[in-house]
């Protein structure tokens, strides 16, 4: 049904040493988010996080994560993001803020983008390569970059349910 | 239904609030359990910003409410809030049940917002619709300020 239609916004979650992301699982930043819509938006926006909001994915190693909120809500949600100062887990305070870098209907959608993305982002590293090996590696993963491949892997599980979030 | 036709007098007069005003105007009493207690202006103002920011947060809370008219003794304040903020303000006033540990409740009297009512008749136009006032030529006729 209509009201079971989401918008997935892919974020990435910016913090000075990299290192702290590993640190990081999907209830943290689901409780971040939430807590950060209720500071915002009062207990009104954290009713409507309670319903059908989730972090769909989470890469710890990119810092790239995908939330999914209602359609008819998300950007009353989307506007407390930048509010998120902090992230909290397993007794440390991790410092950062977090980029939308898509809004999507599907999560198919958001896929494509990131392998763009993450297409573009390899490019730009060319250039900053110190010698030949590296510049290699970078080609080689230029290469991997498709649907067929890596990326697919994280969101095979939550294929399924794309058919009732398509509108 | 027939076309109106510009040449013909209408017999009401039709005017267009399309916003027109950017505010909203509460007229609310506050009843609490123990109805001996009294609250100032700033005490009542005070109490609405921390329903707002109960409700709808810190966005809520930034909302202009300005206290015009206070009645301390039957506790009946006129509020004032700009239109987009009505909702907001109305649903945080609802859902206020208790001041300083005694039980309280908003009734809300009276909502209005200001119009303009223009002497004589006007001709009928088919470009008016929403926010229509109709006022019969006959009445007389001010500018309404709550």
């Amino acid at each position: 049904g209509s009201s079971s239609v989401g918008r997935y916004l892919l974020c990435e979650i910016n913090v000075s040493d990299k290192s702290q992301l590993l640190l990081l699982d999907d209830r943290a930043v689901a409780t971040a988010v939430k807590a950060a819509v209720a500071r915002t938006h009062g207990d009104y926006g954290l009713a409507l996080c309670t319903i059908r909001f989730s972090v769909k994915y989470l890469n710890t190693h990119t810092g790239i994560v995908l939330l999914r909120f209602p359609k008819r809500c998300y950007k009353l949600l989307w506007s407390a993001l930048p509010f998120i100062t902090s992230i909290t887990t397993r007794g440390h305070n991790i410092p950062c803020f977090l980029n939308c870098l898509h809004v999507g209907g599907t999560i198919r959608t958001c896929q494509k983008f990131l392998i763009r993305y993450n297409t573009q982002q390899l490019h730009r590293m060319l250039p900053k390569c110190k010698n030949e090996e590296e510049k290699q590696q970078i080609r080689e993963a230029i290469l991997d970059c498709s649907l067929e491949d890596g990326t697919k892997e994280a969101f095979e599980e939550e294929s399924e349910s794309e058919e009732d979030e398509e509108e | 239904m027939k076309p109106v036709d510009q040449k013909e007098e209408s017999v009401y007069q039709r005017v267009v609030l399309k916003n027109a005003s950017p505010y909203h105007y509460l007229k609310v009493h506050l009843v609490l359990e123990n109805e001996t207690t009294r609250l100032t202006a700033v005490e009542l103002k005070q109490f609405i910003i921390t329903g707002l920011k109960t409700l709808h947060g810190e966005v809520g809370a930034a909302l202009n409410v300005d206290v015009l008219k206070y009645d301390d003794d039957s506790l009946t304040a006129l509020l004032r809030v700009s239109s987009r903020g009505l909702v907001k303000l109305w649903s945080s006033l609802t859902l206020l049940g208790s001041y300083q540990n005694q039980a309280c409740a908003f009734r809300v009297l009276q909502v209005s917002r200001p119009t303009l009512f223009f002497n004589g008749p006007v001709q009928y136009s088919q470009n008016y619709h929403w926010g229509v006032t109709e006022v019969h030529p006959e009445q007389e006729t001010n500018t309404c300020l709550p």
